[in-house]
């Protein structure tokens, strides 16, 4: 057989071949290459050439030979491409279905705004203070400048566990166990849980703050609402706006309640801010010079300023909860819309 | 407090302000108006009318033919169905065009062939009760009281026609909880001249016999006035006092009482009237004998052996400002009447009042304080009405005791000092004038200001409260913004434990748990509902003296049943696959009854529910503590948990149990089976800092894995011995157990082990001989310890 036959008839073999012509490939391959193969027999018939066509004839069949395992390679790998890709197409699954082996679990909304607040402070330099949920008369009220008997113990309703032992009412507290432990510079924050005797449609018995304590020589009242402007800004948007006005806490001189502009409506009125288009949102004030002189720090020396809010109301309104019970419940269909 | 606008403008001229107005500038000087009560207007067009004659209807036998005089000239013809109507009575009258409160407008009618001209009203018909006007409850018209006015505003006749602002006063204002306080604040703030009230009387000649008072004790009761009348007229009070007295929410009751309520609340300043034929020979305001007993005028015994009391010779007459006695106080017949005005010390009022459990209005005000001069105030103001009522003859001498007038504060300060707390500068000028229309006079030497301090003010103690007043009135909105640039830099961020306490989180929240919140304080009965051992520590909770409730009157030294009473809220709401957590905390004492404050410590509870098995919690546990180092796990011992399904875990700075719960505890619970939970005391490790971990270096080498099957019996801990098997040759990195089998082909009470050991060499590759005594090593350790057989 002459060699562009045997070319012509591989070339044709091949071109014939589908995904599912493995075996014709090997089988070519074998007619071709194999020990009696026509290119093998080519080759062993040089010998019966006379020697000067030997090196011409042997060049011509090693080039077919050469050229036709080339082809031969390239078709295994395209019928191999070509198997593979109709198995993907046998392997389709129902991508519509839903199989949740592996869900994250929530984090509870109150703390994920209160991780916030704190990531907030501590980026302005605050340190992050525990301090104990059953306190002594002395730190939950005597050293914040509320003596027995004083009328501003009626500003919240006590637990009280005896005659000197409570749970806590305020966060303020962490303010003078921070203080005796620690000297200004100071820049802290301290949320916790607190507890008031009072159980209705807005309040819980159980309820958390965030304190805010800053003392330092020069600290003044403009730098308190600078710092609240600055954290109202972060939680409820750049646009928004403080005002202050004047209150009454025993610890801080003077004291004022801070309100938002509402982020709702921007001021206008809706029914978020009950039409007032503010929000009040905490209370500050001035270190009342008291409270420094019970914590051993020369309120001639150091001034400070300290502010407290209501965690669950922060939290309410930055997620629109409209009942505080709901923060208590701990129903999965609630934990699970804060993922 | 309540502020009705028309008492108000006695003393300072509002113009023509609006509530709303008014509120919101008290707002910006401290005073947070908490209710406008606005003033009545569903009610149009009914007057006061007095029916003039009455006569039956022709063609009826219910109805009635009314003339009624309505002050405009002609009488008005009216036909009313109603029985309770007479010659003479004031009723209330809805003329032709007036609304009623359903939203009624009358129009003229014809009834039964009569021309009808209006409608009589009764009380629900004006929509008010007998706390506006007595005997508005009855079935019929209302029958006014004999002192309306005929053709005057229903309204106004009601005194519902005046707008009342309920003000909040914060406790260093004592002063403000009286209306003459506020109106002067007000009188600033607008910027208005302030009248005082009338505090002249006419007096009658002297009384010789009024009896001498004598204080005791004095740091108790720093002033006391006592003043007699004489011949007095016990009986209702004018209707203006009344109205005004029922706009602040006091009952009237007769002239005296009334006055005495209405000094209360007009000059702050609480009074006692008692009837002078009781004391006998003097007063005396002293401490309560041993055993001393009272009956006050609610018509209660209270032992006052510690209180108080304003006291004659023989007997207690009062609980010094609380209450006074049943049998010493005003009755219709009194003739003569003996008024005090005192000054009690707070502090003492508030402890009695809340030791005897009797609180009044005056109790309330005294506890809040009430200043030296108010008492002559509140004295001569109640004479002064009581000349103007004519309730009786003033006499002209007084008894009284008491220390001396205390002398005005003095505060030593300077424009410096104030502006630097403010971090605003204000102009001396400015600030000496605002401190002036506050009743604060101000000299300056030099560079300082020296202020002297009213009395009333008892709250002003520094330099920091005048800048308190200072901004009030200069207004907060001129505080500027400023970012604490004179202040040190300091270094913020979470302490270990805290830092700690995320972490614990975010491991907890990739294990797909959710995290709830429970409250502190739970029921007494959880330990009950846990099968809690009689001598279990956690029965020892420290219980509150006052709790809201007994569900919540003890301090939580668990978790476990309030996560129990959350997965069993949920399974009811068919919320039925759940894993929950919960870090908090659990307070421990350390005896009971608490001398000393508790541990708090910090506890994580973790609870499945329909959400896997015992080794899904198991290996959740492990997770949670790894995260702080090595741990161990040993027999468990709580009683909530199932005895066969439970372990102890203990770790670095961490211990607890956790298992399968209890069926009885998932019967008390109302919980399905498939509940398990668990409990660890996780304080130590959380304030332990928790170290990066340090990498040991990797073997380039090939491991090799090796299977194995042992049949051993059926008791076997198949983690122990895998653990132990393990530990027989360093280089056996790692054992996977892959099967548990016990059927057919094992004996009956074996069963049979399967599981993969990976040998990993780590200096030389392991020749088949290596692998071979490796292997043997491992079979011969399971043979003599647990009796294991090749399978």
């Amino acid at each position: 057989m002459k060699l562009n036959e045997i070319r012509d008839e591989a070339l044709c073999k091949l071109k014939a071949m589908h995904a599912k012509s493995e075996r014709d490939l090997a089988a070519l391959k074998t007619y071709l290459f194999g020990k009696t193969g026509v290119l093998t027999e080519l080759m062993k018939s040089l010998k019966d050439l006379p020697p000067e066509e030997k090196p011409q004839a042997g060049k011509a069949i090693n080039d077919l030979r050469v050229e036709l395992i080339a082809k031969c390679d390239e078709k295994e790998k395209e019928l191999h491409r070509l198997a593979i890709e109709e198995k993907l197409i046998s392997e389709s699954i129902d991508l519509s279905i839903d199989r949740p082996d592996h869900a994250i679990g929530s984090r509870h909304p109150l703390n994920q705004i209160r991780k916030r607040l704190t990531d907030y402070f501590i980026g302005n330099g605050y340190i992050v203070y525990d301090s104990p949920e059953i306190e002594t008369d002395y730190y939950n009220f005597q050293a914040l400048n509320v003596p027995p008997d004083h009328p501003a113990r009626d500003m919240q309703d006590t637990f009280f566990i005896n005659d000197n032992i409570l749970l806590r009412t305020q966060t303020s507290s962490g303010q003078i166990r921070l203080m005796e432990k620690f000297k200004p510079p100071i820049k802290m924050i301290c949320p916790g849980r607190v507890f008031r005797n009072d159980d209705d449609s807005t309040h819980s018995p159980v309820f958390h703050q965030m304190e805010g304590l800053v003392v330092d020589k020069n600290v003044t009242l403009c730098d308190l609402k600078g710092t609240l402007e600055g954290f109202a800004k972060f939680i409820f948007g750049e646009q928004t706006t403080i005002r202050f006005r004047p209150s009454y806490f025993p610890f801080t001189e003077p004291s004022v309640e801070v309100d938002v502009s509402c982020f709702n409506c921007h001021g206008s009125g809706c029914r978020v801010c009950k039409n007032t288009g503010w929000i009040e949102i905490l209370g500050a004030g001035m270190v009342n010079r008291k409270v420094l002189e019970n914590c051993g720090i020369d309120p001639n020396e150091y001034q400070g300023f300290a502010f407290g809010m209501g965690l669950d109301r922060i939290t309410m309104i930055q997620c629109a909860i409209n009942d505080i019970k709901m923060l208590w419940e701990n129903d999965v269909r609630f934990l699970h819309m804060f993922k | 407090m309540k502020l009705p606008l028309s008492w108000l403008r006695e003393y300072v001229d509002i113009g023509d302000i609006t509530p709303q107005e008014l509120s919101d500038k008290l707002l910006s000087i401290g005073f947070e108006v908490e209710e406008i009560i606005m003033p009545r207007n569903d009610v149009k067009g009914v007057v006061v009318g007095k029916v003039q004659q009455i006569v039956h209807h022709d063609n009826s036998d219910k109805l009635w033919i009314c003339q009624i005089d309505i002050g405009a000239g002609e009488p008005v013809q009216i036909v009313t169905g109603a029985q309770n109507v007479k010659q003479g009575d004031l009723v209330p009258v809805a003329t032709v065009g007036a609304v009623l409160p359903s939203g009624m407008k009358l129009a003229a009618a014809k009834l039964r062939g009569v021309d009808s001209y209006g409608m009589l009203c009764s009380g629900a018909e004006l929509a008010v009760g007998d706390d506006i006007v007595d005997g508005a409850s009855v079935d019929g018209i209302l029958i006014l009281p004999t002192d309306s006015v005929v053709g005057d505003d229903i309204l106004h006749s009601f005194g519902l026609d005046d707008a009342v602002l309920d003000v909040s006063i914060t406790a260093n204002r004592p002063d403000c909880q009286a209306i003459v306080n506020i109106a002067r604040e007000i009188s600033v703030l607008l910027n208005k001249k302030f009248k005082m009230p009338k505090l002249t009387y006419k007096c009658y000649g002297q009384d010789n016999a009024i009896p001498p008072v004598e204080i005791i004790e004095k740091n108790l009761c720093s002033r006391y006035i006592g003043r007699v009348i004489r011949d007095v007229k016990i009986e209702r009070s004018p209707k203006w006092m009344r109205d005004r007295l029922r706009m602040c929410g006091i009952r009237p009751i007769n002239n005296l009482v009334d006055i005495t309520n209405y000094v209360l609340l007009e000059i702050g300043q609480p009074l006692h009237a008692f009837d002078r034929k009781f004391i006998c020979d003097r007063v005396l305001i002293r401490k309560g004998k041993s055993g001393e007993k009272m009956t006050a005028l609610d018509g209660k015994e209270y032992c006052v052996d510690d209180a108080l009391v304003i006291a004659d010779n023989e007997k207690p007459l009062a609980i010094a400002g609380i209450m006074g006695g049943e049998f010493t106080s005003i009755f219709p017949d009194t003739k003569d009447v003996f008024l005090e005005a005192a000054r009690f010390e707070r502090s003492n009022i508030r402890r009695t009042s809340r030791k005897i459990g009797l609180r009044s209005d005056s109790s309330a005000r005294y506890e809040k304080g009430v200043d030296w001069q108010s008492v002559e105030l509140g004295s001569n103001r109640a004479l002064a009405l009581i000349d103007m009522l004519k309730c009786g003859k003033i006499c002209e001498n007084r008894v009284c005791d008491g220390v001396s007038e205390p002398t005005q504060k003095v505060i030593e300060t300077s424009k410096q000092e104030i502006c630097s707390l403010l971090g605003i500068d204000i102009d001396q000028k400015v600030i000496i004038s605002i401190l002036k229309k506050q009743d604060i006079s101000v000299s300056t030497v030099g560079k300082k200001m020296i202020c002297k301090i009213p009395l009333v003010r008892e709250d002003i103690d520094g330099y920091a409260d005048l800048a308190e007043d200072i901004m009030r009135f200069y207004g907060y909105d001129n505080i500027i913004s400023t970012y604490s640039e004179n202040t040190h830099q300091t270094k913020g961020g979470l302490s270990i434990h805290d830092d700690n306490v995320e972490n614990l989180k975010e491991t907890m929240r990739s294990l797909g748990a959710d995290e709830i919140l429970n409250y502190s304080f739970i029921s007494p009965d959880a330990a009950d509902k846990l099968l809690l051992r009689n001598d279990d520590a956690l029965r020892q909770c420290i219980a509150l003296k006052n709790p809201l409730s007994r569900d919540i009157s003890v301090m939580r030294t668990q978790l476990v049943s309030s996560m129990l009473a959350v997965m069993s809220r949920n399974c009811a709401r068919k919320n039925n696959t759940l894993r929950f957590y919960e870090l908090g905390k659990v307070f421990i004492a350390k005896s009971l009854p608490l001398t000393e404050l508790p541990q708090e410590r910090d506890v994580l509870c973790v609870a499945i529910c329909n959400d896997g098995d015992f080794y899904t919690l198991k290996s959740i546990v492990s997770e949670v503590a790894s995260l702080f180092g090595n741990f161990e796990y040993c027999e468990a011992s709580a009683s909530y948990l199932h005895p066969k399904q439970s372990l102890r875990i203990e770790g670095q700075g961490l211990c607890g149990e956790f298992g399968k719960i209890h069926p009885l505890v998932c019967e008390n619970f109302d919980l399905p089976s498939d509940v398990y939970v668990a409990h660890i005391d996780v304080t130590d490790a959380l304030n332990a800092p928790i170290r990066l971990a340090q990498y040991t270096p990797i073997s380039k080498l090939q491991p090799v894995d090796r299977d194995l099957a042992l049949v051993v019996k059926k008791d076997v801990a198949v983690g122990l011995m895998l653990g132990e098997l393990k530990e027989v040759n360093p280089y056996i990195s790692q054992v996977k157990l892959f099967d548990i089998y016990d059927g057919e082909q094992i004996e009956q009470g074996y069963k049979s082990v399967a599981f993969s050991m990976r040998l990993q060499p780590t200096e030389a590759t392991f020749s088949d001989n290596d692998i071979k005594n490796i292997v043997n090593s491992v079979i011969e350790t399971a043979q003599n310890k647990y009796g294991a057989k090749l399978r």
